[in-house]
């Protein structure tokens, strides 16, 4: 789940707080994190641990869902027209562990780390704390449907227990990483302190698939452009995510393979609806999130605007192979649309860092936050793209492939 | 690092005279299959690259009863029947425009090698095991790509992934009759849209996935 992260828009109920930068919303953490680092590194300088970090690093959120529902959605009693072939292919490929010793350190690591300085040192850290919560959140929430489909779908279960398998051991190099600068997230702590979005099983399908796709195709698009621009090439953890992201495009097979199997939640204008809400969520949130931190994409010498374009657009191909519409994002007034959200959220930001009372601040953030809110609505309106997989297809037998 | 951008390609191929880039073709039907802007160019002009299957061909007219088979084939597949699972769609979509395609194969001949597993897979251009299904060619833009394997349940999960294919089995007695195939030139057209802050994987990455020379 490397892109849990871009998952935070979900929650229309309360639009501003994933595009304002948050106020701390657990004031302890900052001191768990330090507290973990010093126990990590004794060996360093104490304020080594004290290296700045943004409550905003933790946008990525913990997901949980009805797991009575999931127990009966993946019941072989009840549902009889579960496609275990299928299921039964995707637990080949996750048991064959294709990256089993794919993720072995080196001391290029530390080295790298020890170079990096400045503000790009700072944002590394948050690109390795967003990206390690993000891929724990996977984690945690695999395992538990892992432990709780184990009677009513045992393959299906063992499917869960594989992913969180690579997403454990994912979080665990970026972990290792966080060391590098003498930092290192409390899991443990996390997995407490944290507070857990609730989805419904269909809700956790569509994210969670956007957000392993679009995983992939971030991590396979940096992994390509730092292969031909080598310079850019600052800390070893890029050279690893050619393997790493064939993880996450399987984990998005399997939600896809998921989805197949509940065909009520692919078929009517309901879905579609909500194919539609989730596309747009997760492109929107990443932009905005991805703006806020353009110092990180150029570091690494891409641009990210066309970055994120690129990612969207892709996605949304893939998207298309098993959502029953998707949104038109090769429209150029899509992007248009895009670049109107991050201005309005720039000026969200900057009102969230005025020194005005908290009551001014709010009434600055009304008309805002309501040109915020009418750009999205427009952008959801826009004419979609019908799509989803051929084997749904009334028409698949006139089709040429 | 398994898949390094540019390959050792076999010596036999030729890279494309440019760079093949992708076609975009979202928009081009309510189902979003690609678009064909495949070139079947006429046999005469063949290149080096699928002359192979000529070659192919050449060695199994004069080989099925001699000993030269049996060096790199296992007996048993020369005795009894075997099946072979395959998903199959038009060239250009399978080795042009589905990039994750590529990493996927790189990913598995690694671990092959890895763990010192005999191959079970491969890229056939223009199989000849496709006349055995008129239902599928008559809904195939040519040339056709087609991946074939032993290993059900992986195609099984190929078909997943790639999902705008068609998918079959048929047995076959050895393994030069299951992948022999028809000559033909592939060009793919240069994508009028490239978003990517890379370049495109280069033509002829299917190279090492082909069916092997010495069948």
């Amino acid at each position: 789940m490397a892109a849990a992260a871009e998952l935070s828009l979900i929650k229309p109920v309360n639009p501003i707080r994933p595009f304002g930068r948050p106020v701390v919303r657990h004031p302890h953490l900052k001191f768990r994190i330090a507290a973990a680092a010093a126990a990590m590194a004794p060996q360093k300088p104490k304020k080594a641990g004290k290296t700045s970090i943004k409550e905003t690093l933790l946008t990525p959120r913990f997901y949980t869902t009805d797991f009575d529902e999931m127990e009966r959605l993946f019941n072989t009693e009840i549902n009889k027209k579960l496609n275990q072939a299928e299921f039964e292919a995707l637990l080949n490929e996750f048991k064959t562990d294709y990256n089993q010793t794919h993720f072995v350190r080196n001391p290029e690591f530390k080295a790298a780390a020890d170079k990096m300085q400045g503000p790009l040192r700072e944002i590394f850290v948050e690109f390795l704390e967003r990206s390690c919560t993000a891929e724990f959140s996977g984690f945690l929430l695999y395992k538990e449907l892992g432990r709780r489909l184990k009677k009513t779908n045992p393959v299906v279960a063992e499917i869960f227990s594989l992913m969180s398998r690579d997403e454990a051991r994912h979080a665990g190099f970026l972990n290792k990483g966080l060391s590098d600068f003498n930092l290192a997230l409390d899991l443990g702590f996390l997995t407490k302190a944290r507070k857990y979005t609730f989805f419904k099983p269909k809700f956790i399908f569509y994210a969670t698939y956007l957000s392993e796709k679009i995983g992939y195709w971030r991590y396979i698009t940096i992994f390509r452009h730092l292969k031909e621009n080598p310079e850019y090439q600052c800390y070893p953890i890029f050279k690893y995510f050619e393997n790493w992201c064939q993880d996450e495009n399987r984990h998005g097979d399997f939600f896809s393979a998921l989805l197949k199997a509940q065909p009520q939640f692919l078929n009517d204008w309901k879905a579609k609806l909500w194919a539609r809400f989730f596309c747009l969520s997760v492109y929107v949130t990443m932009y905005l999130n991805d703006c806020q931190r353009t110092a990180f994409y150029e570091g690494i010498g891409l641009n990210t605007k066309e970055f994120d374009m690129h990612v969207i657009i892709e996605t949304n191909r893939t998207t298309a192979r098993i959502f029953p519409a998707v949104l038109d994002v090769e429209n150029p007034e899509f992007k248009r649309k895009l670049d109107r959200m991050v201005e309005i959220n720039q000026k969200l930001v900057a009102v969230g860092e005025t020194q005005d009372i908290p009551l001014v601040k709010n009434l600055k953030r009304i008309p805002l936050i309501a040109a915020l809110v009418s750009e999205i609505i427009a952008a959801y309106l826009m004419p979609p793209i019908e799509s989803g997989s051929v084997d749904f297809a009334e028409f698949e037998p006139q089709l040429v492939y | 690092m398994v898949a390094p951008a540019t390959l050792a390609l076999r010596p036999w191929l030729v890279p494309a005279p440019s760079r093949a880039d992708r076609a975009r073709s979202l928009h081009t039907s309510p189902l979003l299959l690609p678009s064909t802007s495949v070139h079947l160019q006429s046999n005469g002009g063949a290149t080096k690259l699928f002359s192979t299957c000529n070659r192919v061909s050449s060695i199994r007219a004069v080989a099925v009863d001699s000993d030269q088979l049996g060096s790199s084939e296992p007996p048993q597949q020369i005795e009894k029947p075997k099946k072979y699972y395959f998903v199959v769609a038009n060239a250009k979509f399978m080795l042009d425009e589905e990039e994750h395609f590529k990493e996927l194969l790189y990913e598995k001949l690694r671990l092959y090698g890895e763990r010192n597993k005999e191959q079970d897979f491969w890229l056939v251009v223009e199989p000849k095991f496709l006349d055995k299904f008129p239902d599928i060619t008559k809904r195939l833009k040519r040339p056709a790509a087609a991946l074939v394997s032993t290993d059900r349940p992986w195609i099984t999960f190929m078909k997943l992934r790639l999902d705008r294919v068609l998918s079959d089995s048929f047995d076959a007695d050895t393994l030069e009759d299951a992948l022999a195939c028809n000559p033909v030139d592939l060009h793919f057209e240069k994508p009028e849209i490239w978003t990517a802050p890379y370049k495109k994987y280069e033509f002829g990455w299917w190279g090492p996935f082909l069916p092997p020379p010495s069948i």
